[in-house]
């Protein structure tokens, strides 16, 4: 089928495949086969006579002979059948099973066979207890009643529509013979009886939970769709690109200079990389010139850059991205009075830092600062950003104040281990050095050191003696 | 001179009202096209199909779709009209969601015919469901139509392409009322939770005399499984009756006679 509802489903709900139906269905147009299929008879009523009515033992003994099963499994197929609404009882017509005796049930019209392409809508069902209302007040049972008042809540602003369309549905109805308007209200009310049962009882269509997927849907099976190929080697590519770059920028990979504090507990690196710090490293003024958004990240080369801007005169375009991000990145209590701020600086005609947008974002910011939200200058913000990336930036990185800039950069000497090292290899090596050389002053023989001893001993006396 | 003032005053109320009135109107007869149309969409694949009900229902449908485009135009233009007054606002938004919902059935309906269309050929009879059906609905039609009476002309037997073509023609008059919804949502926004309708919770019974389809049906409620000796039993009750009013008739006749 090629027409689907699945536009006006605005649940946009994926009932469960029943797929029982569709079967149930083949088995019903044999069994109402004229010739072949249950015998029918005429109903009798009051005052006329309805043809096609079935009894219950002949829709058994039919179902036990066609698929040759027994008595009780046929009685408990044709119940099945009752409870999904494909026949109905003419007596006793709340309860949906099929009585083994003379009762008779009739066939239900494809029109009101059970579907899972079409929901059963609630305004149908309003319509219907409406109907019925009409018919005589008073009518509707206590669950039906319920129904009637919770729909006439959720329903309201239809509810002049549904009490016409009642009422003119009754109308229609009268147009039709007493026999046929009898057989309609009876189909009618047995649809409602499948769809809408009372609560407390279990009904045949309840399928469970509704999915959130379309299980007719085609799943995707390949991992990788046909054009990856070509995006692998773009990725790639730009991956090595990266690498190459920053290489030489990873304090890890490559050596940090003066040294990583990490490894040589000297924090000079980190005093030389201070956020505002007056004279930036060569390694930070080289990482400026790989892209815009690394100099606009860096808060030394922003100042930088705002330097370049105020001597060309365009520095307002700067200070609104900055603002901007202010905006996106501050408190929503302040969001207000900054997009008002914003507006009268940059935005309004003639103001003092009126900023050069085009024509169709000027419209589209305005109109949204009428309910300023965090993300309401995005698109002036970026029309800024590429203005600034594609013009600016390439001058500024020909411009005086960026050359002055790199010559001043400094470049830190390597740090030179000149406090003792604390390493066991080096402080033994030191040890034996220093044993070489006691060794080297000190004299090198016990029997000359044993004779100066005993010669300044000698001495010592002759000297007491001579006195 | 007061008068003068006050016709010179009514002339653009009366237009707006006239609007107003054509408005409800067009929707009325809409709402009344549409729930024939569901009366007859009920008769396709029952034993009572035939091709004077197809024809019956392409003719109640393409009265249906000239009344919805009539309305859209209608009330589309009225509704973009920024300078129209707050209550008539308020009537053409009620007459807007009465349209749109009966937009909607129609559109369900005409899919239920479609597919149902599909599966129940008319070329083979012995698929059709006996419904217990029995009469035409060429009354139905003729309300829906609001002609006194449906012309009987049988159209010739079927050659299988007529169908085809019909369910093609069904096929596209369906998207065009999609196309119609979709359009309506997109040029008017009517905000469906300030409508508030007019009418009671309850409608009233419109006739209070019909009881007799109740009368069959609540025989069938209270009586189960006893009826074919009851309705007995009550014929038979009915016959003395009429037997002993058919005695006291001859007799005073024959005293009126004799006397």
């Amino acid at each position: 089928m090629t027409i689907r509802n699945a536009i006006r489903d605005h649940g946009q709900r994926y009932r469960p495949r029943m797929a029982c139906l569709q079967k149930v269905e083949k088995v019903l147009l044999e069994m109402q086969d004229p010739r072949t299929g249950v015998k029918s008879q005429p109903q009798r009523l009051v005052i006329t006579t309805i043809p096609h009515a079935i009894t219950g033992e002949d829709i058994i003994a039919w179902l036990a002979d066609r698929f040759q099963i027994d008595t009780q499994e046929a009685r408990s197929f044709g119940s099945m059948l009752v409870a999904l609404g494909y026949i109905y009882p003419l007596q006793d017509h709340k309860r949906l099973l099929i009585k083994p005796d003379a009762s008779l049930y009739r066939f239900q019209t494809p029109y009101f066979w059970p579907t899972q392409q079409w929901p059963v809508e609630d305004t149908d069902y309003a319509i219907y207890l409406a109907k019925r209302n009409i018919r005589k007040k008073g009518i509707l049972e206590l669950h039906e009643q319920e129904q009637y008042n919770r729909l006439h809540k959720w329903m309201n602003h239809k509810w002049d529509f549904i009490v016409m369309q009642a009422k003119e549905q009754y109308r229609a109805a009268k147009e039709r013979k007493k026999p046929d308007r009898v057989v309609f209200e009876c189909q009618e009310r047995a649809y409602w009886v499948v769809h809408r049962p009372p609560p407390g009882t279990v009904s045949a269509m309840d399928y469970g939970l509704e999915r959130r997927i379309d299980p007719n849907a085609d799943e995707v099976t390949e991992l990788f769709p046909p054009d990856v190929p070509v995006n692998i080697v773009s990725l790639f590519c730009r991956l090595v690109k990266y690498c190459t770059t920053y290489n030489s920028h990873d304090p890890f990979l490559s050596k940090c200079l003066p040294s990583n504090p990490w490894l040589t507990d000297d924090v000079t690196f980190w005093t030389l990389n201070r956020l505002n710090v007056e004279v930036p490293s060569k390694m930070r003024v080289e990482r400026w010139t790989f892209s815009f958004g690394e100099l606009l990240s860096d808060p030394r080369g922003r100042d930088d850059f705002r330097l370049f801007l105020k001597k060309e005169f365009s520095s307002e375009n700067l200070a609104f991205w900055e603002s901007c991000e202010d905006l996106k990145w501050g408190t929503a209590a302040t969001m207000r009075e900054k997009a008002e701020q914003i507006y009268k600086t940059f935005l309004a005609r003639g103001a003092p830092r009126w900023i050069n947008i085009d024509g169709k974002t000027m419209e589209i910011t305005v109109n949204g600062l009428r309910h300023p939200h965090r993300y309401v200058l995005d698109a002036a913000q970026t029309h800024i950003y590429m203005l600034m990336k594609k013009d600016k930036y390439g001058r500024y990185i020909k411009s005086p104040v960026f050359k002055d800039t790199m010559k001043k950069a400094i470049c830190p000497e390597e740090h030179k281990f000149s406090r003792p090292s604390l390493s066991p290899i080096i402080l033994r090596q030191q040890e034996l050095e220093q044993r070489a050389k006691m060794a080297a002053n000190a004299p090198v023989d016990i029997t000359q050191v044993m004779s100066k001893l005993s010669q300044q001993g000698k001495e010592a006396p002759q000297r007491r003696t001579s006195k | 001179m007061p008068l003068v003032n006050n016709k010179v005053g009514d002339d653009s109320t009366v237009g707006k009202d006239k609007a107003l009135a054509d408005g409800e109107a067009l929707v009325d007869s809409l709402i009344k096209v549409v729930a024939c149309y569901r009366h007859l969409a009920s008769c396709v694949g029952s034993c009572t199909d035939s091709l004077q009900l197809r024809d019956e229902l392409r003719q109640t449908r393409e009265k249906a779709q000239k009344l919805a485009v009539a309305i859209c135009h209608h009330l589309t233009s009225h509704l973009r009209n920024k300078s129209l007054p707050e209550e008539q606002r308020k009537e053409m938004e009620l007459l807007w969601v009465a349209f749109s919902s009966s937009l909607e059935l129609l559109h369900v309906d005409m899919c239920k015919v479609f597919k149902m269309g599909d599966i129940f050929s008319l070329a083979d009879t012995g698929t059709l469901v006996q419904t217990g059906l029995q009469g035409g609905s060429s009354e139905v039609a003729a309300r829906a139509l609001s002609i006194p009476d449906l012309n009987q002309a049988q159209p010739p037997a079927l050659p299988a392409g007529l169908e085809s073509q019909e369910q093609s023609t069904l096929e596209q008059e369906i998207s065009q009322i999609d196309h119609m919804i979709d359009d309506m949502e997109m040029k008017v926004n009517v905000l469906r939770w300030m409508v508030e309708p007019h009418g009671p919770q309850y409608a009233d019974p419109l006739s209070s005399t019909d009881s007799a389809s109740l009368a069959l049906l609540s025989m069938d409620e209270e009586r189960p499984g006893h009826q074919p000796l009851c309705q007995r039993s009550h014929i038979f009750v009915l016959l003395l009756l009429f037997a002993v009013v058919f005695v006291a008739a001859t007799l005073s006749v024959c005293i009126f006679l004799f006397s």
